[in-house]
């Protein structure tokens, strides 16, 4: 067979060109339409939960969000007190899972030997799915005794301090807001350490490095560079932990003992929107179950709130390194 | 210390003509990674307030031998130093030689400029806190004077309080160094510093050591042979964590002890 002279002919790439184009614009078509689908399911949810809780948003108005008075006899609904139960729960559970995230991502990242990163850092992930009724449960048959055993002396003891001492002042029952803020810790411990075990991890070796140079000590290397550089990452699974605490239903609902009433002290009862809508919803008809989607709208507004106020205060920050 | 006599310890082959110091002296110094040899028994003695050039091909040992001095190496683990390397007579390998100490005394500037994630001020005052406290007025005229020894007060003076990472990269360099002199270090280590830079931004960091090594000491490791000429008094060649010459620059670079020496400097390998 007779070798064929080599072909020296540009090939023709119009009509490759061409359908290059057609594809590219449908693929940024679809990737817009995912992104616009969350816009979507978001606004979807907020409008719907909004007139689903029109009867009494817009029925009671102000009264809805400053009474805690909650009395399905009479058709007198106020949110005040799941809203202030969710707010403390949450707040208990950051205070205690913040500092406890950043140990554990801090030991993993800089200070524990090889061997022992990688198993404890998938416990934590291991942590993180387990579902929460498993929580609810454990709350309730395990912790929830624990509690009862232990708050007398906290009460002796914290209880005596003046200011604070009122917030762990009575009866023992073991259940209450503090334990479900303590249920509420470990539950979204793991998020946020694994967000911050993350970000510690991206930080450059010469940035590190070059604090340790100057002088500095793990601690001020931690302080000073790692947490400033990863500051924004860090705040964004805070909140992602503290959007799961605002949300949680069924753990909260075993262990935080339901009930309206507001009270100065951690050790009793509450009861926040979640936990609300979940204990009520099967029998609530008419004004009550608009205002049980009426506290759904609530909560998005919270964690809306809670959001907006994070955005402020990274901006502040930068503005304050000259950003 | 006897000039002379550390230098037959150390086995040079031609007495250099300036009679400095010895500012900080090596002895038989091993390093190991993870078990494995690094180092092989390297002694020097390097002089004070002179440039000291530590040049060879990559993997030669010359970085790991700069990290020795200011003890960077012992944030990891499974890293060892053996031997002696005495800083004004006193050996910082002594685990009782204070890091701090050791760190205020012997800063350090790396390959590529890291500016901390903080204003350009905050960045030079940043290291001084460690080891000074100093009222407001103090402070602003410690960082002016870093600024200014760095040559970079006249380009930052009216951002001082930007983000340094807003900084060109020869400048973030040079804030590197006003970070590093900030602290009055005695000796200054400076690894491969130019390497990341464009020609002109190098030129004025070599043009900086030349004035520097008025007041400090000054190891440079770079891969640049023609760096080495231009900025140092003396060239240390290493190859294969060997140290394998150590004399004045202009001898090094004209009439090598060493065949591997000549073979390096002419191009024929590394």
């Amino acid at each position: 067979m007779q070798a064929n002279p080599i072909d020296t002919r540009q090939p023709s790439t119009e009509h490759r060109s061409r359908a290059d184009t057609r594809h590219d614009a449908l693929f940024r078509r679809l990737l817009k339409g995912c992104a616009l689908l969350v816009l979507a399911a978001l606004l979807g949810a907020a409008l719907s939960t909004l007139w689903g809780g029109r009867e009494v948003l817009f029925g009671q108005g102000l009264h809805f969000l400053t009474s805690s008075a909650w009395d399905p006899v009479n058709d007198d609904y106020g949110a005040w007190a799941p809203v202030f139960g969710t707010l403390v729960t949450s707040l208990i559970a950051l205070i205690l899972a913040v500092p406890t995230s950043f140990g554990i991502a801090l030991f993993l990242t800089e200070i524990a030997p090889a061997w022992l990163r990688s198993p404890v850092a998938t416990a934590i992930e291991l942590l993180a799915s387990i579902p929460s009724i498993i929580y609810g449960m454990w709350g309730l048959f395990v912790f929830v005794p624990f509690m009862s055993r232990i708050e007398p002396t906290l009460s002796d003891t914290l209880g005596r301090i003046p200011l604070i001492g009122k917030l762990f002042q009575g009866p023992p029952l073991g259940l209450g807001l503090l334990t479900a803020g303590i249920v509420l810790a470990v539950m979204i411990l793991p998020f946020i350490c694994s967000v911050m075990r993350e970000v510690f991890r991206t930080v450059p070796t010469r940035l590190k490095e070059s604090s340790y140079a100057l002088g500095s000590t793990t601690w001020e290397v931690v302080w000073d560079i790692v947490l400033p550089y990863t500051r924004s990452a860090v705040i964004g699974g805070i909140f992602l932990g503290l959007g799961r605490a605002l949300g949680e239903t069924m753990a909260v609902t075993f262990v935080l003992g339901n009930s309206y009433d507001i009270t100065s002290s951690l050790l009793m009862p509450g009861t926040t929107i979640s936990s609300a809508i979940a204990n009520e919803f099967n029998e609530a008809v008419g004004v009550h179950r608009s205002a049980l989607i009426a506290l759904g709208f609530l909560l998005f507004v919270v964690t809306f709130v809670v959001l907006l106020i994070a955005r402020l205060m990274l901006r502040q920050l930068a503005r304050k390194e000259g950003r | 210390m006897n000039e002379h006599a550390a230098n037959d310890a150390i086995g040079m082959t031609a007495t250099a003509a300036a009679p400095a110091r010895t500012k900080i002296e090596v002895r038989g110094l091993d390093f190991f990674y993870n078990g494995s040899r690094a180092l092989h028994g390297v002694s020097m003695g390097i002089p004070e307030k002179q440039v000291t050039a530590i040049i060879g091909p990559s993997g030669c040992g010359k970085s790991t031998l700069l990290r020795v001095f200011n003890r960077i190496y012992a944030i990891y683990p499974k890293l060892n130093a053996t031997g002696e390397v005495m800083l004004d007579g006193e050996n910082i390998l002594d685990p009782a030689y204070s890091m701090n100490r050791l760190r205020s005394k012997v800063g350090m500037v790396f390959q590529k400029p890291v500016p901390f994630p903080m204003t350009i001020f905050e960045n030079v005052a940043y290291g001084i806190r460690h080891h000074e406290k100093l009222g407001k007025a103090d402070m602003e005229v410690r960082v002016e004077q870093a600024l200014r020894s760095a040559a970079l007060w006249d380009e930052v003076k009216d951002k001082l309080k930007r983000d340094a990472l807003g900084l060109s990269g020869g400048q973030q360099q040079r804030l590197c160094i006003a970070r590093g002199i900030a602290l009055r270090p005695e000796v200054l280590l400076l690894d491969e510093p130019t390497s990341a830079l464009d020609p002109i931004a190098t030129g004025r960091i070599e043009q900086l050591v030349e004035e520097l090594k008025h007041d400090y000491t000054i190891v440079i490791v770079t891969h640049n042979m023609q760096q080495a000429a231009r900025v140092s008094d003396r060239t240390a060649f290493m190859y294969m964590g060997e140290l394998i010459e150590f004399d004045a620059t202009e001898k090094i670079f004209t009439k090598p002890a060493k065949k591997q020496t000549e073979d390096y400097i002419t191009g024929r390998f590394g």
